[in-house]
């Protein structure tokens, strides 16, 4: 039951850095390379509101959030934007990599090298369940990326903007004739995805210390979670990320190496794109 | 009029001297450099030279077959790792055992380039990316690769005696020489253009008979082979290796170096590898700042200079690029359409025979059950409202989709489903609705593609610059500017197919199609876009091509030009034929006027 919730904690993070991939991914067909470095960004803010400046844990959170919404949309401007066909002109790859490495070492400079314990949520408060001792932690993991997973599938299929969004993910310029400002949009989609990535980052912290590296292994899980349960799909993220943290925990149960561990989501990862190039 | 001003010739004359001269002193400089510097300085320029080396690598993939990725890193360890097990564990001779490193760097890029039959842009980033996190885990976990603690490699020794490192600068030296010369001889070959067609647009690729996925592999593999053989050589140079030396940041590192020398130029990689070597200097006590530093010209590079240092320095001197095959080649009087009559085995009487042809999307009948005869040396033509079914039609000939039942018979031979370079080969050539040209290579360049099938040669005619490929190229340009000349743009031979009006890019493609000697010609809307007195000029040129018995599928909508120029129309609509005849019956079928007039 421990490996179960455990497998299911691990995996709703990973869902959730999915689902940051999967939202700019659904507007320009676009994989945003440095998300793994705004997941951290935004643990690291909400790290020095809570921990340096003693702020209530949901202000850090709100700062994180803040943060990356601002990141996000700078991301889209300057690295983005004026490639214009994003189908032809691939440089985007190579932008957001660049951004990636600023970021990163910027807040290396900024934070420094040493990693920050993160709280829990709940101080860490430890109940009993089925038989298992787990951290209260854990279950909310699980169940806030529901909720944000459940209502970004509402906003999508509800609402005017999520219609829009659909639009935008299937022809940009087609969308911008029939009156939806598409530039709009997508900036949209980059702030939310800063949203759910800083929620993500929060989440993932306590595990990893809140470091300028925090992301650096389990952020390209994240790739493999979006990619293994078929890209800009919101049920493929949710999908993917629970099947990989399942499969990881029940090998680690196993008694698998965790150096072998992180090899193996990306094994999986290759031969989903050979074999299931949509997803699973 | 000659087609080339005396005046840039010149002018190339001049700055290729000019450019010959600075190689020949770098040559001279690099080769002499051991004699005056210190110790200290020949192993960092045998540094450089090892990133000159890995760049020229990455740019024969990333600018040449547009692969970009970042395994160079596991590229160059999987070199470097080997040859260094073999040399200490082994015993086998170092110069074997960094050509086996270069070869298992070389079977790694099968990872890569066989993802790539399926997928592209972002997903091949991320196979490459798992490539380079599997290899790293590999290296720090096995015990044969030292771990994460490294691998110390034997002294490199020759006959017994230790190899200095003057004599290791000469060696590194020589192979950044070779790689050079590899990458300039590939590049400047039809291999080259094979490569950069494929990468500018796959379909238009397959469309002059290239079979894209193949040489892709074959392109990925020299790139990975270059690598690897860098790797080998630093296993060599540092006696030491640990996985902390192939990471995620040496990729990174070349990707930058390549993208600032000028990705897809020739000596871009090098440029970049030695401007970028030289940047940690300024950030000498701040690695952070330095990587921030890479960053940034990532990111402004990618945007405002994609061409790189070289490629903004060659704006200014476009001459040099001119062709020279056709430098001062008087222009003929007396060629006509004849040439493009190839005298194949006339193994039918109907060139294209499509028998009850169905296509389904997901339950959704695009063309149904339709059956349709082109007549040798005819111009049929294929007319239909919007959503009749006639792009599906021809993607189904042309063996970019595959029917959901039904044959397609060409030359009395079945060829439904066969891929679409077979069909060049075959002779069935086409141009497309949306013109598809290949805009990083020069007008003269995209025709000489269409005649790549007549002046094939090998990978190693290509390397070696042997006797037949220097004369199949010759042959491919000089045709491709007869080509031009009949067609009118001659004088627009060395400019991008980009700055060429909408007509005279249809235009481009017809000749890309004809010069491939097509029994059948498939045009697909070619008048689309053109003013009237060009679309009378295309009748013109089109009559011209059937009479030299080339036969002609075309789909248009130009009513007026259909109705002059066919010599049988196909009309259909919903995906089913409504009428098939002469242009007066057709014109007189009350089934068409009502269907397709609105009467």
């Amino acid at each position: 039951m421990q490996t179960v919730i455990f497998g299911l904690a691990y995996g709703a993070m990973y869902s959730l850095m999915a689902l940051a991939i999967g939202i700019v991914f659904s507007t320009t067909r676009i994989i945003n390379f440095a998300y793994a470095s705004v997941v951290m960004t935004g643990a690291m803010v909400a790290y020095w509101c809570i921990g340096v400046y003693k702020l209530p844990y949901l202000a850090g959170l709100a700062a994180g959030i803040g943060f990356n919404i601002i990141l996000c949309v700078l991301l889209y401007k300057l690295c983005v934007e004026k490639l214009g066909n994003l189908h032809v002109n691939l440089g985007w790859i190579i932008t957001l990599f660049g951004a990636a490495l600023i970021i990163d070492n910027l807040a290396l400079m900024a934070f420094g090298t040493q990693s920050n314990p993160f709280p829990f949520l709940f101080g860490g408060k430890r109940i009993d369940l089925f038989g298992a001792n787990i951290l209260l932690h854990e279950i909310f993991i699980i169940l806030i990326a529901a909720v944000i997973g459940l209502s970004y599938q509402m906003m999508c299929s509800r609402t005017k903007i999520g219609r829009a969004l659909r639009a935008v993910s299937h022809n940009p310029q087609t969308a911008q004739l029939m009156g939806i400002n598409s530039t709009f949009i997508i900036i949209l989609s980059f702030a939310l995805a800063g949203v759910v990535s800083a929620i993500a980052g929060c989440l993932i912290a306590p595990y990893t210390y809140a470091s300028y590296t925090m992301t650096a292994s389990i952020g390209l899980k994240g790739f493999a979670a979006a990619l293994i349960g078929g890209l800009g799909d919101t049920k493929g993220a949710f999908i993917g990320g629970i099947t990989l943290g399942l499969t990881e925990q029940l090998l680690t149960v196993l008694g698998v190496s965790p150096s072998l561990l992180g090899s193996f989501s990306f094994i999986i990862m290759i031969l989903v794109i050979i074999f299931l190039p949509g997803g699973s | 009029m000659p087609n080339m001003s005396s005046a840039t010739e010149s002018r190339q004359n001049k700055y290729l001297g000019a450019l010959y001269t600075l190689w020949a002193a770098c040559f001279v400089l690099f080769l002499l450099a051991p004699f005056f510097v210190g110790r200290y300085y020949v192993g960092y320029i045998l540094i450089i030279f090892l990133y000159c080396i890995l760049s020229i690598g990455y740019n024969i993939a990333s600018g040449f077959c547009g692969i970009i990725h970042f395994a160079t890193a596991s590229l160059y360890a999987g070199g470097a790792y080997t040859a260094a097990i073999l040399y200490t564990e082994w015993g086998l001779p170092f110069a074997l055992s960094a050509i086996l490193g270069a070869l298992v760097a070389g079977i790694m890029s099968f990872i890569i380039s066989f993802s790539a039959y399926k997928v592209h842009g972002n997903y091949l980033v991320l196979v490459s990316f798992g490539l380079l996190e599997v290899v790293t885990q590999i290296l720090h976990g096995s015990s044969f690769t030292g771990g994460a603690a490294g691998y110390s490699m034997a002294r490199w020794t020759f006959f017994g005696e230790p190899v200095n490192m003057t004599v290791k600068y000469y060696v590194v030296f020589a192979i950044l020489v070779i790689a050079f010369i590899v990458q300039r001889n590939i590049a400047k070959s039809q291999w080259g253009r094979d490569f950069l067609a494929m990468k500018d647009n796959e379909f238009a690729a397959a469309g002059v008979g290239i079979n894209f996925r193949k040489v892709r592999i074959i392109g990925f593999f020299i790139s990975a082979v270059i690598s690897g053989l860098a790797g080998a050589m630093y296993a060599a140079y540092a006696g030491y290796i640990s996985p902390d030396s192939f990471g995620f940041p040496l990729s990174i590192l070349i990707l930058l170096m390549v993208m600032a020398g000028g990705s897809g130029t020739l000596s871009g990689p090098v440029v970049g590898a030695f401007v970028i070597s030289l940047v940690p200097e300024v950030f000498n006590d701040q690695p952070a700042l330095k990587v921030i530093f890479y960053g940034l010209m990532l990111i402004v590079i990618t945007q405002v200079m994609p061409t790189g240092i070289v490629g903004k320095i060659k704006e200014k001197f476009r001459e040099v690029d001119a062709n020279r095959h056709i430098r001062g080649v008087q222009p003929e009087t007396d060629i006509d359409f004849a040439k493009y009559a190839k005298k194949r085995d006339r193994a039918s009487e109907d060139i294209l025979v499509v028998k009850g042809l169905t296509k389904q999307y997901w339950g959704l009948t695009a063309v149904s059950d339709l059956d349709l005869t082109v007549r040798r040396g005819t111009i049929h033509a294929l007319i239909g409202p919007n959503g009749a079914g006639k792009s599906t039609l021809v993607n189904c000939i042309t063996g970019l989709v595959k029917p959901t039942r039904g044959e397609v018979w060409f030359n009395g031979e079945n060829i439904t489903g066969m891929e679409p370079y077979h069909l060049a080969k075959k002779g069935m050539t086409r141009t497309y609705q949306h013109v598809l040209l290949f805009n990083s290579m020069p007008v003269i360049d995209n025709v000489a593609a269409g005649a790549r099938l007549d002046k094939h040669y090998g990978i190693f005619h290509a390397l070696f610059q042997t006797r037949k490929k220097r004369r199949m190229d010759r042959e491919a340009y000089l045709e491709a500017h007869e080509c031009l000349q009949l067609l009118g743009i001659a004088d627009k031979a060395n400019d991008i197919p980009e700055s060429l009006s909408a007509g005279q890019q249809k235009l481009l493609e017809i000749g890309r199609a004809l010069i491939a000697k097509p029994d059948l010609l498939l045009l697909d809307e070619p008048c689309a876009g053109l003013t009237d007195s060009e679309t009378e000029q295309f009748a013109d040129l089109i009559r011209k091509i059937r009479d030299q018995g080339i036969s002609i599928l075309l789909i248009e909508h130009h009513m007026n030009l259909v109705m002059e120029v066919s010599d049988r129309i196909t009309v259909i609509d919903h995906g089913v034929k409504i009428a098939e005849g002469t242009p007066e019956q057709v014109a007189n079928d009350p089934v068409v006027r009502r269907a397709y007039l609105g009467e």
